[in-house]
């Protein structure tokens, strides 16, 4: 087959952080090539660059054998390169046809031939089984099909190459086929396809090629019907087990938190829970391990009282939950460091002091006369305190929050949580972002809570980080448990088949 | 760095101030006058003498109070855009018990100022229950109720309460009335505005609630996944702005008014929110800023009187003082412009 695309030596350099380092692809004419790796691999960086938002800080990109420069998607569009997001880029207030022609250029003077535009589309959409109904709102249509939209403004845009960003998160089962009969109809009519995804099944049946990408480089390319699944989890995780630093628990004690068969907006296979149970003992760290968006934040919002579950039974200290609220679990001792720390976690444009005491300023410690009168004083001198105790490294705790760096911005959150002496702890990717200092003193203190008899549910989409530190792991997909592993000398290749969904 | 934002949000307000009075000046000077003696008559009209000052403050007083209106539910993080309705109700509930209840004397300003409180608060629960209960938006809400409140004013001082064949309502007793403080026109509302900014400063900075409020106010978010109760906040937060608005207009019917009328209160609404802006939300900031605004408008007269330049010069300054003020605040936050304040403070600090 002839080759469309070749990306020859390309890195991409973030500060001294390499997102992407000496990339080799060719995509060929008519062919499905998958890109396959863990979050944070470098796929998205990839495509950005593809696609013109993105210059590289080496190497070079060839279309049919010619070295071109991408500098705008606008170029990106010119030389036939079409993306799909993962989350789509359409005016919800327009019809289907606006969408499909904004931006479009193929006009005379300012008005739009409405007619033969439509014309083309409709040639366009029965050419590749693109149904859709042009004068619909987006508002009122389908997800798939808001994404049989997006696949034709690719095309109608003159798409030789186009980029789909997990097609298929969104979609349903019977979609799914859908949407892969319309990739063969354009692979069949010589265009190409780069399609990423995290889910094997799906990976193994659609695509030509694969191309494993581990921390920002290429692992390799594989012909489809030389691979398994195995294989290919094993490449994408790609690690041998580094011995933990930490010594891991085998008996944990009485459970804190139990949950059982709960449900939370079963259907939805990306954000909800489906029939879940777990439990978290004293002691004991339980990491969920899983790609990201398969139900783990909807486990953390359940468990520590954000979301109210549908179906199914959650025991905190061994008597029932009736209600779902923040403050419930608060008093029961439940801590939670949330996913987002920015817009969950602390209050930005307070200072550091505020958040350190954020849910403790009603007791007598921080206030006198149930509230009446805060403690200034006391407020400030255990900042201070837990400035030191916890190594934030601020200006003064006078200082907003926001202005702190994100490893900063997580011991503030650290301090207020821990210092409760929580019977458990919910972390939802404590350590996203940060340098290794501030990840090395994070896991240590989650370690130093497990001691204490504190139970820890740490999610994180960080397999490593899930290996490091848990004693036991649990693997989740969408929205199901899918295994639950010993944390100690886990079984990685069991795990990460877990993971893919097999 | 949390220096040089205080310093940033004082200064930008009284930039805005002198950017106007320049302009201000120019136009005064294109229409023949010295802006000099404009300038100091105007002076002279709000400040010159006790007994005009006294009238600046009486001036100043339903502003404090609408502009605390607006400033409590914006640190919830809510924009209650009905002060004025709010503070009409609350008139109209006063002038009912005044006129009606034949309570007078001490016990009767009790009772109207508590009557007219609640039903300021009660107005305002309305677009409160409807944004906690029924995500609707409050400010839209809120201001059709100030229409409303207007126009069922009006039926209160043309049919069920009118005096006579003039559409106004009966005056309130004498003995209902506000004192006056030294015999100026300056009435003991003021003071309760002053003592309404201190609560209310005392409650935002020194009480556990007042801090979870704001907290509520900067991160909705958060405060929840903090465990705050963060529709009741903000139904809270909706109740005592409207509570404060209802007292400013029993405050302001018993102390200066005395009674119903066409054009009662009008505008007071978007003055108090245009207001608690500029002060940057701060409570004891916002009474200043009513200050300054009732003594642009009333020494104006006097500036017309005595240079010939009209009033409406004054409207135009007061205007470009929101504008600049809103605009400057807004771009101190661009990044840009951070950077290169962060340079000059950074460089500041080192010297």
């Amino acid at each position: 087959m002839e080759e469309f695309l070749r990306i020859e030596h390309v890195s991409k350099k973030f500060g001294d952080f390499y997102a992407n380092k000496d990339i080799d692809l060719t995509i060929r004419k008519g062919e499905v090539h998958t890109l396959l790796g863990e979050n944070g691999a470098g796929k998205s960086t990839l495509m950005n660059v593809l696609i013109g938002l993105y210059q590289p800080t080496a190497g070079s990109i060839y279309l049919n054998g010619k070295k071109v420069r991408i500098d705008s998607p606008a170029q990106a569009v010119k030389l036939g390169i079409g993306m799909v997001h993962q989350h789509f880029m359409l005016v919800e207030a327009m019809t289907v046809f606006e969408n499909i022609i904004l931006g479009d250029r193929n006009t005379k003077g300012i008005f739009i031939d409405r007619e033969a535009r439509k014309k083309e589309i409709v040639e366009l959409s029965q050419r590749y089984g693109l149904d859709v109904e042009l004068d619909k709102p987006i508002t009122e249509i389908a997800v798939g099909a808001q994404q049989r939209v997006e696949i034709l403004k690719a095309l109608y845009r003159g798409a030789e190459l186009l980029i789909l960003d997990e097609p298929s998160a969104a979609l349903t089962d019977i979609e799914v086929e859908g949407l892969f009969d319309i990739m063969r109809k354009l692979t069949g009519e010589g265009k190409s396809i780069i399609f990423i995804s995290h889910k094997m099944r799906e990976v193994l049946r659609i695509s030509d090629r694969i191309t494993i990408l581990r921390a920002g480089q290429t692992v390799c390319t594989l012909d489809r019907d030389e691979t398994n699944g195995e294989e290919l989890a094993n490449l994408m995780i790609g690690r041998e087990l580094t011995p933990s630093h930490y010594e891991k628990i085998t008996q944990p004690g009485e459970p804190v938190v139990a949950l059982e068969k709960v449900d939370y907006h079963k259907e939805s296979k990306h954000n909800g829970l489906s029939g879940v149970s777990l439990t978290v003992g004293r002691g004991e760290i339980v990491g969920i391990a899983g790609v990201d968006g398969n139900g783990q934040s909807q486990l953390a919002q359940v468990v520590t009282g954000v979301l109210t579950p549908d179906a199914g039974r959650v025991d905190l200290k061994g008597s029932r939950v009736a209600q779902f609220t923040p403050n419930g679990f608060i008093l029961e001792s439940v801590s939670h460091i949330p996913e987002d720390r920015n817009k969950m976690g602390l209050i930005g444009n307070m200072t550091v002091k505020d958040n350190i005491v954020l849910k403790s300023t009603d007791t007598p410690q921080f206030s006198a006369a149930h509230g009446f009168f805060l403690k200034k004083r006391a407020i400030r001198e255990y900042a201070e305190e837990m400035k030191t105790k916890y190594d934030i490294r601020c200006t003064s705790v006078e200082q907003e929050a926001r202005n702190l760096s994100g490893g900063n911005q997580q011991k503030v959150i650290l301090a207020r949580e821990l210092e409760g002496k929580p019977d458990l702890l919910v972390a939802v990717h404590p350590t996203r972002g940060l340098d290794i200092g501030a990840t090395r003193f994070i896991h240590d203190t989650m370690v130093e809570a497990r001691e204490k008899g504190c139970g820890v549910l740490l999610i994180s989409a960080d397999f490593d980080e899930i290996l490091e530190v848990s004693d036991r792991i649990v693997v989740m997909f969408e929205g199901q448990v899918m295994g639950v592993f010993s944390g100690k000398e886990p079984p990685i290749q069991e795990i990460s088949l877990a993971m893919a969904g097999k | 760095m949390k220096n040089s934002n205080k310093l940033i949000s004082v200064l930008v307000p009284i930039i805005s101030v002198l950017l106007a009075f320049a302009i201000g000046c120019v136009i005064m000077a294109v229409l023949g006058a010295n802006p000099a003696t404009a300038l100091q008559s105007l002076w002279i009209g709000a400040f010159g003498n006790t007994r005009n000052l006294g009238t600046t403050l009486a001036r100043a007083t339903p502003l404090i109070f609408t502009s605390l209106c607006a400033c409590f539910a914006y640190r919830c993080g809510v924009f209650n855009l009905g002060g004025e309705g709010q503070f009409i109700i609350g008139s109209v509930a006063c002038c009912y018990v005044a006129t009606q209840s034949g309570i007078e004397g001490f016990p009767g300003i009790l009772l109207c100022l508590i009557v007219g409180a609640l039903a300021g608060g009660v107005w305002a629960l309305i677009p409160g229950l409807l944004k906690v209960y029924r995500g609707q938006n409050e400010m839209i809400i809120s201001i059709m109720l100030n229409y409303v409140a207007t126009l069922f004013m009006g039926v209160v001082y043309t049919n069920w309460l009118r005096e006579g064949n003039v559409p106004q309502t009966a005056s309130v007793p004498d003995a209902t009335k506000l004192s006056r403080i030294f015999g100026l026109r300056t009435t003991s509302a003021f003071l309760i505005a002053l003592v309404v900014g201190l609560l209310i400063y005392y409650f935002l900075f020194y009480t556990s609630k007042g801090f979870q409020m704001r907290a509520v106010g900067l991160n909705m978010t958060a405060a929840e996944f903090n465990g705050f109760a963060v529709k009741r906040y903000v139904l809270f937060s909706f109740v005592v702005s409207g509570l404060i608005a209802g007292l400013g207009g029993s405050a302001e019917l018993l102390g200066t008014q005395y009674r119903l009328i066409n054009g009662f209160a009008a505008g007071y609404g978007f003055d108090g929110v245009a207001m608690a802006l500029i002060a940057q939300l701060h409570p004891l900031a916002t009474i200043l800023v009513a200050i300054f605004f009732a003594a642009l408008r009333v020494g104006s007269t006097t500036m017309q009187a005595a240079t010939g330049v009209p009033t409406s010069v004054s409207d135009i300054i007061q205007a470009l003082v929101i504008v600049f003020t809103v605009a400057g605040l807004a771009m101190v936050k661009l990044p840009q412009i951070k950077a290169v304040m962060d340079r000059m403070f950074a460089k500041k600090e080192a010297a």
